[in-house]
């Protein structure tokens, strides 16, 4: 059975090797990689009724030249990330400072912080469709007790607040997340690193930008690409709560590209297809150039 | 060290800390009592407590709301996935890990980059493929898709820890003659057991939620998983938010009882990717 040229049990026969791969490699290229290089073909077709006619680069001219609603869309997506993803790395930092310090209760309060990241957008959209509710959801109720009536809102129903009113429940569902991360690097922080600064009386402020957050910097950056990717692609919660709307006021590059494919009954994938490539290019290089910038730059040894 | 600690200790951080769990748990409370009354007693006061507790809801939710055909078809889709990503994410994993061959790099390379894509870039075609194979539209088509969601990941885990596992244990067991498909099935797996159950839990929860892959390839009311059910029902009642806050509860049960079984377990799951 073995092929023991030597390497003990590291070598295998080839016919192992390739049935412990080959049900991965099968799917891999049946349910990913095709239909990759299938979008990327679709992209430069347009859809008839049973044939494709090529088209070239039409559908990406079209997309960058002609085409309102996309650009509402990838400037929506953009307020949404940039916003978001700093949001969502700062206030993750912030909560697991709080809990650093260890005040009573800290086991059971994380526990409870990370739950909205285990719940379906489903169940966290419907929550907050309610809580946003202009009758009878909470918010404006605890506006009008406090007397701040002339706040109350239709927060999803107008086309001012409502991107705002989903990216907070965006940040509701993940901050937990941010937080537990940010809170297991500051444990795995050298203790006397800390110390150093206490006999230096370093202010808590000055010790969180000159200490902590350049020590943190490998865990940050992870996060604020993990944000990034994720709120580059935000589809779900879009589409539970707003479905885009009012007036394409939320609607993201997602959500576009789904309606364009399955709601607008033209039938053809090919347009949304290019839409889908173009986008994830764009955010395959932001990555690309965010990690090459951020980490680069002077890397701390400790 | 200890001053500025003792000062933030003080009263404004613990009440902030107090306010933000309120902030998180309060609203699934808030569900969860919803989900006991009906819908004119949450309409007349949607902030009371659920008395007297219309466990009935539970029944009503489950047979004429559907929720129950939504439930199982949830549970086949998600179980099936989950147990045949393991077993060929472990596999993979295993092969990786242990063996030293020539396409080595190239297949951890091929696989793992399922990571990184963009579900966009593969969901429209997935839907015509699927279309084509006749897989449009079933539970069984929806499951393979998961599978292939999810095996970069579970690779990804499983192969960081099938390769700490000490080499002299796979040395002894080749010379006790197993074979190599012995080897993976007698001591990868058991003693890789940890990892495997995190994965398992973690492909879980995932695939319970998700909504895009699932939204594209179902259509039918009787094949639709319990996300696309909630919705669907919120669709056609949106104002019986009684019936619905039931069927939110439905869908949560399975995670609420696991991240009470297992919350050190799935913290670390979940955040393990990110921790560097």
């Amino acid at each position: 059975m073995s092929a023991s040229s030597g390497e003990g049990s590291r070598g295998a026969s080839r016919t192992a090797i390739a049935t412990f791969l080959a049900p991965a490699l099968v799917v891999y290229a049946g349910f990913t990689l095709y239909p990759v290089l299938r979008t990327f073909y679709n992209s430069v077709h347009l859809f008839k009724e049973r044939t494709q006619e090529f088209v070239g680069l039409r559908n990406f001219l079209d997309i960058l030249t002609q085409d309102p609603v996309f650009w509402k869309a990838v400037g929506n997506t953009a307020t949404f990330t940039i916003v978001g993803t700093i949001a969502d790395v700062l206030g993750g930092l912030l909560l697991a400072l709080c809990l650093f310090v260890g005040p009573p209760l800290s086991r059971p309060m994380r526990v409870i912080w990370f739950t909205p990241v285990l719940m379906s957008y489903v169940v966290v959209g419907i929550i907050w469709v309610w809580l946003y509710d202009y009758d009878w959801g909470l918010i404006n109720v605890i506006l009008r007790w406090l007397g701040l009536g002339a706040f109350e809102q239709s927060w999803l129903g107008d086309p001012r607040t409502a991107l705002w009113a989903v990216l907070v429940t965006h940040l509701w569902k993940w901050l937990g997340f941010n937080m537990i991360v940010c809170l297991a690097a500051l444990h795995a922080l050298p203790g006397e690193v800390l110390g150093a600064a206490e006999l230096d009386n370093c202010g808590w402020f000055a010790k969180l930008v000159y200490v902590i957050i350049p020590m943190l910097r490998p865990t940050l950056i992870n996060l604020l690409v993990l944000s990034f990717i994720g709120k580059m692609m935000l589809f779900d919660l879009v589409w539970i709560m707003t479905g885009g709307g009012p007036l394409w006021s939320t609607e993201t590059v997602s959500t576009y590209v789904y309606k364009r494919a399955f709601d607008w009954n033209t039938f053809d994938l090919g347009y949304p297809s290019a839409i889908a490539v173009l986008w994830s290019v764009m955010i395959v290089l932001f990555v690309a150039v965010m990690t090459r910038l951020l980490r680069s730059r002077d890397r701390l040894e400790f | 060290m200890k001053l500025w600690l003792g000062y933030l200790r003080r009263t404004p951080l613990v009440a902030f800390l107090l306010l933000y769990t309120v902030v998180t748990g309060g609203p699934f409370l808030w569900v969860a009592a919803m989900s006991l009354r009906t819908t004119p007693e949450i309409l007349d006061n949607p902030y009371a407590l659920p008395i007297p507790a219309h466990w009935d809801n539970f029944i009503d939710a489950w047979t004429t709301s559907r929720y129950g055909v939504y439930f199982l078809n949830s549970l086949i889709v998600v179980v099936s996935a989950v147990l045949l990503v393991t077993l060929i994410g472990a596999m993979a994993a295993h092969c990786l890990s242990r063996y030293r061959f020539r396409a080595n790099r190239l297949a951890r390379m091929i696989i793992l980059s399922g990571m990184i894509l963009p579900p966009q870039l593969m969901i429209l075609s997935l839907f015509q493929i699927l279309l084509q194979f006749g897989l449009y539209n079933t539970l069984a088509g929806l499951s393979i898709a998961y599978v292939a969601t999810q095996l970069a990941m579970t690779v990804y885990i499983l192969e960081g820890f099938f390769a700490q596992l000490p080499q002299d244990l796979f040395d002894a067991a080749r010379m006790d003659g197993y074979s190599d498909f012995e080897i993976f099935w007698r001591i990868t797996l058991p003693i890789g057991l940890p990892a495997v159950f995190t994965t398992v839990v973690l492909n879980f929860i995932i695939l319970w939620n998700e909504f895009l892959y699932a939204i594209v390839l179902i259509t039918e009311d009787d094949k639709r998983t319990l996300p696309l059910g909630i919705m669907h029902f919120m669709g056609s009642h949106q104002l019986d938010v009684g019936m619905i806050a039931t069927g939110l509860m439905i869908s949560m049960s399975p995670i609420i009882v696991l991240y009470a079984l297992f919350s050190e377990t799935l913290i670390k799951g979940m955040t393990a990717g990110a921790v560097r």
